[in-house]
């Protein structure tokens, strides 16, 4: 009974409680405003404080989609196996890497873990369309699985089969920038273009995927890797290939069948380094993982170092603040004010102080983001929600911290003395 | 004072009995009960080693609708009784009791209370706050006191003081005058007990202390209680009764203490001889 009636009154006290804190809030506002300058450089260390994390956690979280929504785009559960002596003066006494088709095969037919292998020729070519020529473009010989393995479709015309890889026949697909560079449309498909000086049917267009770290993955013709054989025989020990696990679970079963398999087939003695490279996709993300924790790290010191500077600065204005509004206090106290009244004023006032220095590095870095995303190699960047509500929280936080002392003071003074004060 | 401004200062202290009644649960004093009673008050500073007595041994009763001076010498300790009248010090020994409530002793919260509801202060200086307007200046202590319909009360208080026009000047657009009668006003919208003025025309041109000297004498009339500090006769002379000190005593006090003001027996005139050595 006795707390139901306490908690009608503190409920009843609300509204006049809001008021007050609004009234404080408009005080320390006024206050800001007549010291503007003042204001600004007291909150300058919030503001860098407030900017870098804004804009570094974007940049990072930016970066972060990216690299996730490549991966998905690979694929995932994919690797890349490839021919690769070991580094270093080790690998001088070693012979050179080979992978053959057979040893494709073998991983294909024995590793219960993988679910489908495509063969993969990685190299250069130049094509050539009417008038155009291009000099460079990735060229990948590879099977009528590169479609699912990679999740990479053809959106016009269609991709190689069984038939035309076996046939090792002249046809080709070709990415969206290959197209663009040639200055053609959709209309080539079903005419020839020369990859190498050799005629090839355009058969299909592949989807656009966009770049990734300033490669682009539309830039690329894909034709079957038994016609990549014949124009680069060479090539037939030295193949790679992706492999597809039966599902994302089973990769590091798949990754160990086929060390095994390839080890045994390459005659490599237990303890020797291996003869072939894989790729996966969490190399990339381990890769991506250091990077990201050197600039939180990073981050962490600038704010930290940062905040400790604007938490003084607002301590030092609040001080002197108080010093020259002692007769103000005074007045306050004279008429009415309790302690807690002077204590929630200076208090309001260094949080809205350091609040508006937030306010001011959200805008800052809601800007370093928007130049940054213009530059025409960056990845899109959104500002994250709770990056803005992390900063506005650690600058209140620092305005309270910085700002109690200071408020106490103030709020301890005694109200003659107060008035006394020249 | 005109007709007209009268007219609305009754209407105005009309509506503070109806409302501060419900308010405090305070009966009007009646008979003999004094606002103020001070028994045998010390008040000591210490400078250092030495120890300042600024008042020694003090004992006064000041009754409803009182309209006292005080006066003295420069250091005679006025401001010192004043102070503690309002609750703003504490003295170091004696009592002080306040509506019959020993106030001597209590802690800074409950002195805070009292100085918003029950002390209304006017300074020489004035003492507004410079960024607002006059009529949040009269808010001001209603905002501490938390009371409801705080802006009507104020305007009510400002309209008493001739300054409704003023409302939204800030004290830098008013003259010295102007500014003594928002804080005259801010004191008003408090309702308070008593009203306790520090050399309320020290700062300002003998014209306008006049006027503010009007206003204070009207609301004395009205029935507030007011205690001014001064050191000109000519101020003493408007009020009932004349206190003064010296060296921390009273030395000379008109009112007998019983709760009768003397303010029409017209013996105020001898009292700046009588004093003068
Ligand atoms: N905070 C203080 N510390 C030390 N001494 C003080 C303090 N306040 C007042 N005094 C001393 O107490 C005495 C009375 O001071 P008070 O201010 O009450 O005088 P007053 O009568 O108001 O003088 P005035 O007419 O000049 O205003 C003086 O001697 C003064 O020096
Ligand atoms: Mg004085």
């Amino acid at each position: 009974m006795k707390a139901l009636r306490a908690l009608v009154n503190a409920l009843l006290f609300i509204p006049d409680r809001v008021a007050s804190l609004a009234g404080n809030v408009v005080t320390a506002l006024v206050q800001i405003w007549s010291n503007k300058i003042r204001s600004l450089l007291t909150v300058l260390g919030i503001i860098i404080a407030v900017t870098s994390i804004i804009s570094v956690v974007s940049m990072v979280e930016g970066f972060g989609n990216y690299v996730t929504s490549f991966l998905r785009g690979l694929g995932t559960n994919m690797m890349v196996v490839y021919p690769e002596r070991v580094r270093g003066p080790m690998g001088e006494y070693l012979r050179p890497a080979e992978m053959t088709i057979e040893d494709i095969q073998a991983v294909d037919r024995y590793a219960t873990a993988v679910r489908r292998t495509s063969p993969v020729i990685f190299t250069r070519a130049t094509i050539e369309y009417g008038r155009q020529q291009l000099i460079g473009i990735d060229l990948r010989g590879t099977n009528e699985f590169f479609q699912p393995i990679r999740n990479f479709y053809v959106d016009a015309g269609r991709f190689f089969g069984a038939v035309d890889v076996d046939a090792g026949g002249p046809v080709c697909v070709l990415g969206r920038e290959v197209l663009r560079k040639l200055e053609c449309d959709e209309s080539v498909v079903g005419d020839f273009v020369h990859i190498d000086s050799q005629r090839f049917r355009v058969i299909g267009l592949l989807q656009s995927k966009g770049s990734f770290m300033g490669d682009n993955q539309d830039e690329m013709i894909v034709i079957p890797w038994t016609s990549a054989l014949k124009m680069y025989p060479y090539r037939r020990n030295y193949l790679a290939f992706y492999v597809e696990a039966m599902n994302e679970e089973k990769i590091p079963d798949a990754e160990g069948q086929l060390v095994r398999i390839l080890r045994q087939r390459h005659g490599i003695k237990k303890g020797d380094p291996p003869d072939f490279g894989i790729f996966k996709q969490d190399e990339i993300l381990k890769e991506f993982h250091t990077t990201r924790v050197i600039a939180t790290s990073v981050l962490a010191g600038i704010v930290s170092i940062s905040l400790l500077v604007g938490g003084i600065g607002i301590m030092n204005v609040m001080l002197v603040s108080v010093t020259e509004r002692t007769r103000e206090i005074g007045l306050r106290k004279s008429v009415g004010a309790h302690r807690r009244d002077i204590l929630s004023q200076f208090l309001t006032e260094a949080v809205v102080l350091s609040t508006v220095g937030g306010g001011i590095g959200i805008a800052l870095g809601y800007a370093i983001c928007y130049i940054a995303a213009m530059h025409p190699n960056m990845v899109e960047i959104n500002v994250p929600i709770w990056s803005v509500a992390l900063a506005l929280g650690f600058s209140a936080g620092v305005g309270i911290f910085f700002g109690i002392i200071p408020a106490f003071k103030a709020a301890i003074i005694h109200p003659i003395d107060a008035l006394r004060h020249e | 004072m005109t007709d007209a401004a009268n007219n609305v200062a009754s209407g105005f202290r009309a509506g503070r009995d109806v409302a501060s009644e419900p308010r405090t649960g305070r009966l009007p004093s009646v008979g003999t009960d004094p606002v103020i009673e001070l028994i045998d008050l010390y008040k000591t500073y210490r400078v250092g080693t030495e120890l300042v007595h600024a008042l020694r041994g003090t004992s006064l009763r000041i009754h409803e609708n009182e309209y006292a001076a005080i006066m003295g010498a420069s250091g005679s300790g006025k401001s010192t009784m004043l102070n503690i009248l309002g609750c703003l010090d504490v003295p170091t020994s004696g009592i002080y009791r306040l509506r019959g409530q020993d106030v001597s002793r209590l802690s800074q919260t409950k002195l805070a209370r009292i100085r918003g509801r029950q002390i209304g202060f006017i300074f020489q200086s004035f003492e507004l706050l410079g960024r607002t307007t006059a009529l949040k200046n009269v808010e001001l202590p209603l905002a501490y006191t938390r009371t409801r319909h705080r802006r009507q009360r104020a305007l009510e208080a400002l309209k008493r003081v001739n300054l409704l026009d003023r409302a939204h000047h800030r004290p830098n657009q008013l003259s010295g005058g102007q500014k003594q009668r928002v804080a005259i006003a801010r004191a008003l919208a408090q309702q308070p007990d008593i009203i306790l003025a520090d050399e309320p025309t020290g700062n300002l041109d003998s014209t306008t202390g006049k006027e503010i000297m009007d206003i204070l004498d009207s609301l004395q009339a009205e029935g507030q209680t007011i205690i001014v500090v001064t050191h000109e006769d000519e101020i003493a002379r408007r009020c009932g009764r004349t206190i003064r000190l010296k060296d921390g005593q009273i030395v000379l006090d008109t009112g007998n203490g019983d709760g009768h003001p003397r303010r029409d027996e017209g013996g105020t005139d001898a009292i700046g001889e009588a004093a003068t050595p």
